[in-house]
């Protein structure tokens, strides 16, 4: 009897409220978030959606690693997996998963998910609803002004061209998506877009970006961190070498040469016979970074680590990555004779010798010790003021400039007091052993910081695959030697040289047609 | 009592309306627990491509099996290069073929475990096919399209389509399997007629021309030389080959040297070059003589090493005329002519302390002291040198240890030696070392230290053991050097090896041991009884015992006093 009294109070009190208003039950706003009508209304907002940009470059990877149906890895270590994976400066550790062993191994298919490029079309969505939405603040916030508009458009502009940029370099085709997917009803499959369109659509953008771009935001994390004219230039220059636009390259550099804003940081100087070496050389370009020769570096900080500890880490039964075992005498070489004539930029600079680790993003001095996990946020390099060097020297070396070319190397090798044993001295004519010069000086320069295959392959393609060489003779050095003659055939053609699209977005995305190397 | 009519009403109302909605539609229900097909339903799903393959399974009655559980990889040939095997075979339908040849290339196609393309290497597949004779993979590159190749016969247009019951590679071709055997093979081909002469004089012909029905013993490998490479070390005929090496009139005989020479270019195992570049020596049929291998950027070199500092050249093996399979094994083409060497046993007087990895770090390496740890068991930071995992993890550590002022290295040669703590329960069982290239032969085995004892009350027994051999005697970390002349010390096992004449230094004779074959050695120092950090190892002697065992004495500075 009792639960049936209760029933009837229940309907009663269900009966009155049902006389409420019906308004608010049906409204489907969220209550802890922000729908996009009522966002994209001021500036703050722009700003906000600007830095988001930035911010989701430094996600974390999902999943575990390892795993090869949940893992996906995080832009960063794309960055770098992309960058040094398949070349010659990087060997696989205890701990590397099966995936990163077939990178190394040229064996990789469509489920590694080192070719899940879906980091990258994250932040290019973000681009692309900046680009979209942005414009649309001018009407609602009279503080706005055309000129910051410009300012944040430039940024979101050339964070989507770099990211195109990426993919283009890594899968060749990709799909190429310029409006922003707000929700699902935007969701539409698109097909690939050949790697040219998608070149000239990044100097388009890259251009536009140009003129509406800041040269400084008056702060120094600003400056190295967020997209300035000078990073602009930057990544031109590069594409303009991919495009093989040489005059066009060299104008790129010029332009941030000519600002007189950026300088190598003292390495080493040669004082009569002995060497001087800057100790704080190490702490001043990589540890701290932000240097005066960081052009646009990924801002990890104690809020935002970076990934590196746990893929470079310290436990060598838990390293992902180490640097390949004859890095040192291949491509630094040691003075067995003098120990105080040695390569800045070698063991105690990209690596550390004695124990083969990746050492610029986990070194905490270039004699000391591994920084802790909480002290771990190297940045992401994307461009030095080194790098633009000697993208000039190279683009000049193809204009037929090969004097102007040379000083310029041999100016880098000083900072650094590279070894006499790694100087070709290539006559000012020989085209081909200044490009092998400038190769070799790079990997020094830039070893472990994501540039290697993508320095190799864009010599070795030059001219219609002109140098295929360099590129068959590097993968005899990094896979194992019982591939080696498989690795290099595979190599010989063309489309292998770009990854496979990731199985999937092969099954989500009914439009794509898989690169016809991985059949 | 009402309110129990209202009740009843009610759910008869919402009963009705619940089943008014399904209403009488027949419910689908799936009774299969996966859609995926088989290796036949794929064949099935894809008759245009494969329909004669479909056909020949059929007939060879392997369709049942293939479409049930199972692991398997098959490689499915696709109709065209079907009809070109029929029509090699000169059948004109499946039907028409000899069955028996159907059912054994059905087999050769066939592996009974799940191979992706991530495992293919240079060399074979690591399963062997139901017909008894390895796939081998390589790539080829075809108008700049690179695609796998299968026994250098099929070439992949689809790989690694998964199916219920194991995985499908599509190929071009059909593959057929190798009919010859090495014998036959080598026979067959002119370029060859010394090397094949001397195999049937020497009677080699008659065991590479069997295919032994175990396995274990049918596969081998042969290093072929052929005329050109016999004629450019002055061996135009069979007849000067014969006049150089046949001295015992019967190259039959096992200690002729023409019979020594075929028997040094077979080895048992089947070997492709992908398989013989990952190890670095090879077994012959000439009893405990090896072929090392080196691959050098991309050529594989047999015996290219180094003894004494001196590098001896190797023989290149001609990738494009190696790696052709047999029924009983595989043949290589060595670009010239080689033979055993013959080499009187050397002296070998190994500072340990001189490695590669210390040698890399020239900041250390005879400068100052440097410690390889080990932060785990898995960790290998001196390829020669090893030891067994402490149970205190910090101990599991090698010191280099360098001065010229130090009382502990300021006499030892180079004034340096290597440290590594031993003895349970806390410190590494043993220590073990790889030895440069010692030449066979007998040797006596010294081991040459620092004496130093970590407490007054330390004491460091240890055993020896080369080759997994155990040495005659012990030896002693804490022990010194006794009293007495050269000659009285020898006699009971102790010399004194360095310039310097304190006690301190110490060299122990742990016994003698005979190396069957030259090659790198591996020599083990095992603690027995006592534990301490302070082992101080110095040098290690390998003197042949018909050899002056005294002398020389060493320098800190490196070199040496002969008398």
């Amino acid at each position: 009897m009792k639960q049936i009294t209760f029933l009837t109070y229940f309907l009663l009190v269900l009966f009155a409220v049902s006389f409420s208003s019906c308004k608010k039950w049906l409204e489907l706003k969220p209550q802890d978030g922000i729908v996009k009508e009522e966002f994209w209304k001021t500036k703050e907002q722009v700003k906000a959606s600007v830095i988001g940009i930035y911010s989701s470059m430094m996600e974390y990877s999902s999943g575990s690693y390892g795993n090869p149906t949940n893992y996906v890895p995080s832009m960063a270590e794309l960055f770098f997996v992309w960058g040094e994976g398949r070349a010659d400066h990087v060997a696989s550790a205890t701990a590397s998963s099966a995936d990163d062993i077939a990178l190394i191994n040229a064996n990789i298919q469509p489920t590694n998910v080192n070719a899940n490029w879906r980091p990258f079309y994250r932040t290019i969505n973000f681009c692309n609803t900046v680009i979209e939405k942005a414009p649309e603040v001018l009407a609602n916030d009279n503080t706005f002004t055309q000129q910051q508009l410009d300012n944040y458009l430039s940024e979101a502009l050339t964070i989507r061209a770099l990211m195109y940029f990426y993919l283009a370099r890594t899968f060749g085709d990709v799909p190429l998506k310029l409006d922003a997917t707000l929700s699902d009803e935007n969701i539409t499959p698109i097909p690939k877009t050949p790697q040219a369109e998608i070149f000239a659509q990044i100097v388009k953008d890259l251009t536009a970006a140009e003129a509406k771009a800041v040269t400084s935001y008056g702060d120094v994390a600003s400056d190295k961190g967020r997209v300035t004219v000078y990073t602009i230039n930057a990544i031109l220059a590069d594409v303009y070498l991919w495009m093989e636009k040489y005059t066009e390259s060299v104008a790129a550099c010029d332009k941030i040469i000519n600002s007189g804003k950026f300088g190598l940081i003292r390495g080493a100087t040669q004082n009569g016979p002995a060497i001087e070496y800057n100790d704080a050389w190490f702490n001043t370009l990589y540890y701290n970074g932000n240097s005066n020769e960081g052009i646009f570096e990924l801002q990890f900080s104690q809020q935002r680590l970076n990934p590196f500890f746990l893929i470079f880490s310290p436990a060598t039964s838990a390293r992902r990555w180490i640097a390949a075992a004859d890095l040192m005498e291949r491509v630094f070489t040691v003075d067995y004779t003098n120990d105080q004539n040695y390569d800045i930029r070698g063991d105690g600079g990209s690596v550390r010798a004695a124990t083969s680790t990746v050492w610029k993003y986990v070194g905490a001095s270039s004699t000391g010790a591994i920084r802790p996990l909480d002290q771990s946020y190297a940045h992401w390099f994307f461009y030095r003021y080194a790098d633009v060097l000697l993208m000039k020297a190279e683009a000049l070396n193809e204009l037929g400039r090969g004097q102007e070319a040379l000083d310029i190397i041999y100016s880098v090798r000083a900072r650094a007091n590279a070894l006499a044993a790694t100087d070709l001295t290539p006559a000012p004519t020989d085209k081909n052993l200044i490009q092998d010069f400038i190769l070799e000086e790079r990997a020094r320069e830039f070893c472990f910081e994501g540039k290697r295959w993508y320095d190799v392959l864009r010599n070795a393609k030059r001219n219609k695959y002109e140098r295929l060489g360099i590129l068959l003779s590097m993968v005899s050095i990094s896979v194992p030697s019982s591939m080696q003659q498989s690795a290099q055939a595979k190599f010989k053609d063309q489309n292998s040289h770009y990854l496979p699209i990731y199985l999937y977005e092969m099954q989500t995305n009914k439009q794509l047609v898989q690169n016809p190397f991985y059949k | 009592m009402k309110r129990n009519i209202v009740l009843a009403l009610g759910s008869v109302a919402i009963i009705a309306l619940l089943m008014s909605a399904p209403g009488c539609r027949k419910i689908k229900i799936e009774e299969s627990t996966t859609g995926d097909v088989n290796i036949v339903g794929y064949l099935d799903k894809n008759l245009d491509s494969f329909s004669l393959f479909r056909q020949i399974l059929e007939r060879t009655g392997n369709a049942a099996f293939l479409n049930a559980y199972g692991a398997y990889t098959c490689f499915a040939p696709t109709n065209s290069g079907v009809k070109t095997y029929l029509a090699g075979l000169g059948a004109a339908s499946v039907d028409a073929a000899d069955l028996n040849t159907l059912k054994d290339m059905v087999r050769l196609h066939l592996l009974s475990d799940t191979v992706y393309t991530n495992s293919f290497t240079d060399g074979k597949l690591p399963v062997i096919t139901m017909y008894g004779q390895y796939l081998v993979t390589s790539v080829t590159n075809k108008n700049g399209v690179s695609s796998y190749l299968i026994n250098r016969q099929g070439t992949v247009l689809r790989s690694n389509v998964r199916v219920g019951n194991g995985i499908i590679h599509v190929i071009d071709n059909v593959l057929k399997p190798a009919v010859k055997t090495i014998a036959q093979q080598l026979e067959e081909n002119p370029d060859y007629s010394i090397f094949v002469q001397a195999l049937k004089e020497t009677g080699f012909y008659t065991k590479l021309n069997t295919v032994d029905s175990d396995t274990s013993k049918r596969w081998m490998t042969v290093f072929a030389e052929s005329n050109r490479a016999l004629a450019d070390s002055g061996f135009v005929t069979y007849a000067a080959l014969k006049a150089k090496y046949s001295k015992t009139s019967s190259p039959t005989n096992a200690n002729d040297s023409l019979h020594i020479y075929v028997a040094y270019h077979i080895s048992q195992g089947l070997k492709f070059l992908g398989d013989i570049i990952s190890t670095p020596t090879h077994e012959t049929l000439q009893p405990q003589e090896v072929v090392s291998i080196k691959l050098i950027d991309q050529q594989v070199l047999l015996n290219q090493d180094e003894f004494n500092g001196v590098l001896e050249k190797g023989v290149v093996l001609n990738r494009d005329k190696s790696d052709i399979a047999a029924t009983n094994g595989v043949w290589h083409d060595a670009a010239a002519h080689f033979m055993v060497k013959f080499r009187k046993p050397t002296a070998l007087y190994w500072d340990v302390s001189s490695f590669d990895e210390i040698k890399k770090l020239p900041a250390y390496y005879k400068k100052a002291n440097y410690t390889f740890s080990r932060a785990t068991e898995a960790d290998q930071p001196i390829k020669d040198h090893y030891w067994g995992w402490g149970p205190l993890a910090s101990t599991n550590f090698l010191q280099y240890t360098y001065s010229a002022a130090s009382s502990i290295t300021n006499y030892a040669y180079n004034a340096d030696i290597n440290m590594v703590p031993l003895g349970l329960p806390n410190r590494p069982p043993w220590w073990e070392m790889r030895t440069p290239p010692i030449v066979k032969g007998k040797y006596k085995v010294w081991v040459c230290y620092r004496q130093q004892k970590q407490s007054s009350s330390s004491n460091m027994l240890c055993q020896v053991s080369v080759n997994g051999t155990i040495m005659q005697r012990t030896m002693n970390f804490t022990d010194t050097r006794p009293a007495g002349t050269d000659s009285e010390l020898e006699a009971i096992g102790w010399k004194r090896y360095t310039e310097n004449t304190s006690s301190l230094w110490a060299a122990r004779q742990v016994g003698v041991i005979e190396f069957t074959t030259t090659k790198q050695q591996i020599i083990r120092i095992t603690a027995l009884s006592g534990t301490q950090n302070n082992n101080n190892l110095d040098m290690i002697h390998f003197i042949p015992i018909d050899q002056d065992q005294v002398l020389p004495r060493f320098r800190p500075d490196g070199t040496m006093i002969y008398q």
